[in-house]
């Protein structure tokens, strides 16, 4: 049915968009918390900063990617003298392309799981004994642990589909970083349009898998707002 | 005996401003005043929810906060354990993991009570496996008690335990709270917008209005200070007695019950002979009468000792002594015609259906 070259693609695509969920995630975690339970001066900036990526076009997005990690932006030199790492045109930039815009999806989605646990728990817990990171662990990740899966299989649609930022970064290298739309690009480049419909119809068997399973999530996580965790008499 | 609790605090909002400067004894101490008096803005502060303005909060000699010495530890190292009003259990664990959330935490050389004697004393054996979502209000409360009380803390806070309780579950769990006080020893600070509450229970109290601390004495002594008076709602004072029940009369329609060596009559109840329950019996409901009277349709007459009487405003609150003290609350026009004496004694009348039952 698909090609290897193709299978190759949604290899890639997969790989890519689960390390870029991979390194989303725990970041996307942190600077929610921030911005649900802390108030301090710029934080306005955080909140700025980071929904950028989801406003500003993508190939700008792998632009900014480009100036810093080639041999010759900060992070780039950095990796090549430290490791001998060359992270731009490899799979890893795409990955890292994909986290990067799916991250203030994952940041929007998982503060409003967060804020959808009764603050007052922690204090509880608190009060029991447990310090501010022990309450985290214990009391509000679990009770928000869907809307944080679910907030991750956004971030991993999201990175599935992404184009923009990641053929500035990663480049259109058949094998190596060619992931499905890139892949769908260039067939249309050539006119296939058979291999590129092919293609579309994996992408969307793909896109609708997620979203169902995410669809899954989110109407169930309305269960995990327990009304006795949350009795606001 | 020394203190238990030292407050000196301060802490300003927008459109209120708290003030307390009080030293707590052991045994139970009641915060009294009406809703938005900062009862519990008192109550977070000393556990460390809330940081005060200014001042002090000293719990056995140890500093637990202070804007002299820039200290303010965080809840987690105040070793307070708190009942919150909406019980705050944790939805995600059974009632024995919520128990044992906080016990777990407590140093070993600290835990002085032992969760299963807990589990006993609250009578939490069959609940053991559920999650808090399945639990009666009454339920909910006993294990968020077990919860605060596994952590073996120096000091137990109360915040309106039986506020979201209807009113035939109040008596068991006011009767759990005095167990664990007699059994466990454990100062208590018990926040309360019910006088009937406060008297029934607390040693101490501390009567807040809007931030101002108006009074901080003996219960019947707070309540007779000219500020207090006004915080009392008419007819809102109520007595509350454990009774054990002697035995049913269906033919006659009541329920003798004993508050001591008194038998009361009750509206026919269906609680087996032998238990124990509470009673409420409004101050107001109680008629007084210097001569036992004959010939009367109420079930109850009964011979106490006046033992005080005190003008709240415009109403008078009589105390008498039959077995525990008891509320009465009449007119200053009544008082006159009954010629009162303190030491003298005096009849309480009650119909059965102003005793009601708690359980």
């Amino acid at each position: 049915m698909l090609s290897s070259g193709e299978l190759q693609a949604l290899r890639l695509s997969l790989q890519a968009a689960t390390l870029g969920t991979l390194l989303g995630l725990p970041l996307a975690l942190s600077i929610a918390w921030i911005l649900v339970k802390s108030s301090f001066r710029g934080k306005v900036v955080l909140d700025t900063l980071v929904s950028l990526p989801l406003i500003l076009p993508p190939v700008i997005t792998g632009y900014f990617m480009l100036l810093l990690l080639s041999r010759g932006g900060p992070a780039g030199a950095l990796l090549h003298r430290a490791f001998g790492v060359d992270l731009v045109f490899t799979w890893l930039a795409a990955g890292l392309a994909a986290g990067l815009v799916s991250l203030p999806l994952m940041v929007r989605a998982i503060e409003v799981a967060i804020a959808g646990v009764d603050p007052r728990l922690e204090q509880a817990a608190r009060s029991l004994g447990a310090g501010p990171l022990r309450a985290l662990a214990t009391v509000t990740l679990p009770l928000a642990y869907r809307g944080i899966l679910a907030a991750a299989l956004l971030g991993f649609a999201r990175g599935l589909g992404e184009f923009g930022a990641t053929i500035v970064v990663a480049g259109n290298i058949p094998g190596q970083t060619q992931t499905l739309p890139l892949a769908i690009f260039t067939d249309l480049q050539a006119g296939d349009d058979s291999a590129a419909l092919r293609l579309v119809a994996v992408s969307l068997v793909l896109a609708l898998l997620t979203l169902t399973a995410h669809h899954f999530l989110a109407r169930r996580r309305g269960l995990l707002r327990h009304p006795w965790a949350t009795s606001s008499n | 005996m020394g203190h238990v609790l030292e407050l000196n605090l301060r802490k300003s909002y927008p459109d209120f401003r708290l003030s307390v400067s009080a030293a707590f004894p052991p045994g139970i101490v009641a915060v009294f005043g009406p809703s938005g008096s900062g009862k519990t803005t008192l109550l977070n502060s000393v556990a460390g929810l809330v940081a005060p303005d200014d001042g002090h909060v000293i719990l056995n000699g140890r500093t637990l906060f202070s804007t002299g010495q820039k200290l303010n530890l965080p809840p987690e190292r105040r070793r307070i354990g708190y009942m919150f009003q909406e019980s705050l259990l944790f939805p995600h664990m059974t009632v024995q993991e919520n128990i044992l959330y906080g016990y777990r935490l407590t140093e070993s050389r600290l835990r002085r009570i032992d969760p299963a004697r807990l589990v006993d004393l609250l009578e939490l054996g069959p609940l053991m496996d559920r999650r808090p979502g399945s639990l009666s209000a009454g339920e909910r409360q006993r294990v968020v008690l077990a919860r605060a009380l596994a952590t073996s803390p120096d000091l137990l806070l109360l915040d309106e335990p039986l506020a979201s309780l209807h009113v035939g579950i109040k008596g068991r769990i006011l009767r759990y709270l005095k167990a664990v006080h007699r059994r466990l020893s454990i100062p208590m600070v018990y926040v309360s917008h019910s006088m009937s509450e406060v008297l029934a229970l607390a040693h101490h109290v501390l009567v807040l209005d809007r931030g101002r601390q108006i009074a901080f004495d003996h219960p019947r002594k707070a309540l007779a200070q000219p500020l207090a008076a006004p915080l009392l709602t008419a007819g809102s004072l109520e007595n509350l007695f454990d009774v054990t029940v002697l035995e049913h009369r269906p033919s006659v329609g009541i329920t003798l019950a004993a508050l001591g060596d008194t038998v009361l009559a009750l509206s026919l109840l269906d609680h087996p002979a032998g238990e124990m329950i509470s009673v409420a019996i409004k101050a107001s409901d109680v008629i007084l009468a210097s001569q036992r009277p004959e010939n009367i349709s109420a079930r109850n007459v009964l011979e106490a000792r006046v033992e005080e009487i005190q003008f709240l405003g415009n109403r008078v609150l009589a105390q008498a002594r039959l077995h525990e003290r008891w509320l009465v609350e009449i007119t200053p026009d009544a008082l006159e015609n009954l010629n009162l004496e303190v030491g003298g004694s005096v009849w309480l009348i009650l119909k059965s259906t102003s005793i009601t039952p708690l359980d």
